[in-house]
């Protein structure tokens, strides 16, 4: 009993405490405010700007490691002062991360959403803070647009679309059955390359590619392999002249997964995305068929350079000005310019 | 004339700082209190936006505290549940699924209780071990929210209520934090007034004299997979409503947190000694760190770093693990002693 009233008493203690802060907070709060407003006037005079960049993947994944020192490289140059974190793609976190960014009161935020379709609520806080947002890398909900200032990244859509169409003019007048390796489920450029895929398969080439089995791979070698592995003894390797992959690590795995199998990968039509270190010497020996060119660099920079315009007043909210909207280009590669300059890998 | 004899065990304690002393010996959650007061001194002096900005830290510590809560109630038996993250996304999924709100959380808390269920029917009937049983159900749970969700998330039909749900409702306060407040008010009544809660302290202590002493060990071990599993789910519904959209993957770094903050606030893994109070420091903790790390930008890696130092630090600490260093020491010491005699 005198345990509990022990107990009771801490909590009480740690409740009056905090409620104490919380009343010192309330009495700082208009200051803090005053001076961010003091720090915004200084800004729009050409000192630093303070933006939190919401991320969810940093230097744990290939992809952030070479998308980060280009961006921090162009906001060095901009006078932008870079806050950056990493949600490991857990929406929830994210969003928490969201919440103490808009506390914050920086300029402006640039926002990759780790799940399109739990991020609003984080827009209306920051359009209600009037904090304008800048997404990239992955696009939000159409309905979701008005509350942003602009994207900058990749046609995720567009890239599985362009994988498709290569896989249909390799495939010409034959008839083949593939299986395909997904990103991580419920993720957004996952969802949306493999959409895209699927979808102008269907439109494009819908006798001629049959997609058999599909499979996430979570964007991971390994686990892609087993996947690709499994889905061959499902459908009969008999059955499979191809393979699409979402990302080049996959892809990898897919073709170890083949010459486990004792089958050469230069036998099948194989397409995937990204133009990495891993898929680039695939495509110059022949594995794999065709990827498409992805530049980290381009996307790290460019989130900074829409952040900018969004805070300079170049772009406004909604995306109503061509200037909303930058699309990394996005070309394909195959054996005949695997090497070429303007596709040279990045991650 | 008559005379009473009395046997006393111990030194009786009756000046203030004796007393003191005692009751702190007793409590399990001394070393939550000084990591507690070291992080909020640090923090203060590095990042006082943390106390500026409140309603946030509220916030993080409450989607860090909720699932730890129930937790808890598991883990002062001596047992596991690492189900909860799995619970926690299907929940919200099962939640987005239903267009009625209030139906969609009755189904959610639905979920959590019937998974409860399940996991207690595992360990007390079956006899399955905890780990085993809840890490099978973790593959089954997560695997059953992609099937439902058809492996992507799951919007809320209403979306504005979703919204209105993540505003302030009592002075800065969201529901959030309200509902974890009272989860914690309730589950340390449970746990230190109610004669059943008590029990779980037997039961995860010496599980034999639980059932000697004519403890309902299996109906008390239901009752803890409840708890958790229902937290859990209810953390899912606040999740989905808050984000207005149930996402499949959900939870995947709240379990680890969890544990974290139940080990943090000095409850034994092995049952028996704990608290709710010291869950609530070991969350507040935690939180608190991670809005002061995030606010500065640290990295996930470098933040893993910190929160792994401090878990180290708080189970190194534990007073069992000291007094059987101290006595490894003690014996090395005399050993080298007599040899030298």
């Amino acid at each position: 009993m005198r345990n509990s009233r022990i107990g009771l008493a801490t909590a009480s203690l740690i409740a009056v405490a905090g409620l104490t802060l919380s009343g010192c907070a309330a009495a700082d709060e208009t200051e803090a405010v005053s001076t961010d407003s003091a720090a915004s006037t200084a800004t729009t005079a050409g000192d630093t700007y303070e933006v939190y960049a919401l991320l969810p993947q940093g230097n744990d994944q290939p992809y952030g490691t070479t998308y980060l020192p280009p961006m921090e490289a162009k906001a060095a140059e901009l006078g932008i002062n870079l806050t950056i974190t990493n949600s490991e793609y857990d929406g929830d976190k994210q969003a928490s991360e969201c919440e103490v960014a808009v506390a914050a009161q920086p300029d402006g935020i640039i926002l990759w959403p780790a799940l399109a379709d739990t991020i609003r609520p984080c827009l209306e806080a920051a359009n209600a803070a009037g904090i304008p947002v800048w997404i990239t890398n992955a696009d939000v909900n159409p309905e979701d647009t008005e509350l942003t200032y602009g994207y900058s990244g990749t046609d995720s859509y567009g890239q599985g679309a362009a994988s498709a169409e290569m896989m249909c003019e390799f495939v010409g007048d034959n008839s083949i059955g593939i299986i395909q390796i997904n990103g991580l489920t419920g993720n957004s450029v996952a969802t949306l390359r493999g959409n895209g895929f699927k979808e102008t398969i269907a439109s494009t080439c819908p006798d001629n590619v049959e997609i058999l089995a599909e499979q996430p791979g979570n964007w991971n070698k390994d686990e892609s392999q087993i996947a690709a592995s499994e889905m061959l003894t499902a459908v009969g390797v008999e059955n499979v002249g191809g393979m699409y992959a979402a990302d080049d690590s996959m892809v990898a795995g897919g073709i170890d997964a083949f010459k486990a199998r004792g089958l050469d990968p230069k036998d099948y039509i194989i397409t995937s995305i990204g133009n990495t270190f891993l898929g680039n010497p695939l495509v110059a020996s022949g594995e794999l068929m065709g990827t498409v060119f992805q530049s980290s660099s381009w996307d790290g920079e460019n989130a900074v350079v829409g952040i900018y315009r969004a805070m300079t007043g170049d772009t406004s909210l909604g995306r109503d000005d061509d200037a909303s909207v930058l699309y990394m280009p996005n070309p394909t590669v195959t054996i005949d310019n695997w090497d070429a300059a303007d596709v040279t890998p990045e991650w | 004339m008559s005379s009473t004899n009395s046997i006393q065990i111990g030194q009786q304690e009756t000046s203030f700082w004796g007393r003191l002393r005692l009751t702190l010996a007793r409590r399990t959650e001394g070393r939550g209190v000084a990591l507690l007061a070291v992080v909020l001194v640090v923090v203060a002096f590095t990042e006082p936006l943390v106390f500026t900005a409140y309603p946030v830290s509220l916030g993080r510590i409450a989607l860090i505290g909720l699932v730890a809560l129930g937790l808890t109630a598991v883990i002062l038996m001596g047992e596991l549940d690492l189900s909860v993250a799995s619970t926690l996304a299907l929940s919200g999924v099962v939640m987005a699924m239903i267009p009625d709100v209030a139906l969609g959380v009755i189904a959610a808390l639905a979920v959590g209780l019937v998974v409860g269920m399940i996991n207690a029917f595992l360990v007390a009937i079956v006899g399955i071990n905890s780990f085993i049983a809840t890490l099978g159900m973790l593959f089954a749970l997560r695997g059953l929210g992609f099937v439902l969700s058809n492996e992507a998330p799951v919007r809320m039909a209403n979306t504005d209520a979703g919204i209105a749900f993540g505003l302030p409702l009592l002075g800065p306060l969201t529901p959030r934090v309200l509902i974890f407040i009272v989860a914690f008010i309730a589950l340390q009544i449970f746990v230190s007034r109610v004669k059943a809660g008590r029990e779980f302290f037997a039961v995860g202590g010496n599980r034999q004299a639980a059932y000697d002493a004519g403890i309902p060990v299996k109906r008390r071990i239901f009752t803890g997979f409840l708890i958790s599993g229902f937290v859990a789910s209810l953390a899912g519904a606040i999740n989905t409503l808050e984000r207005t959209a149930a996402d499949p993957t959900a939870g995947s770094t709240v379990l680890l947190a969890s544990f974290a903050a139940a080990i943090i606030g000095g409850n034994y893994l092995k049952g028996g000694r704990g608290s709710i109070v010291g869950t609530l420091i070991g969350a507040t903790a935690l939180g608190v760190l991670q809005v002061a790390l995030t606010l500065t930008g640290v990295q996930v890696p470098v933040q893993q770093i910190f929160i792994g130092l401090i878990l180290l630090l708080a189970v190194t600490t534990d007073p069992a693990n000291l007094r059987a260093v101290l006595g490894s020491i003690r014996s090395v010491r005399q050993g080298r002693l007599k040899s030298q005699t």
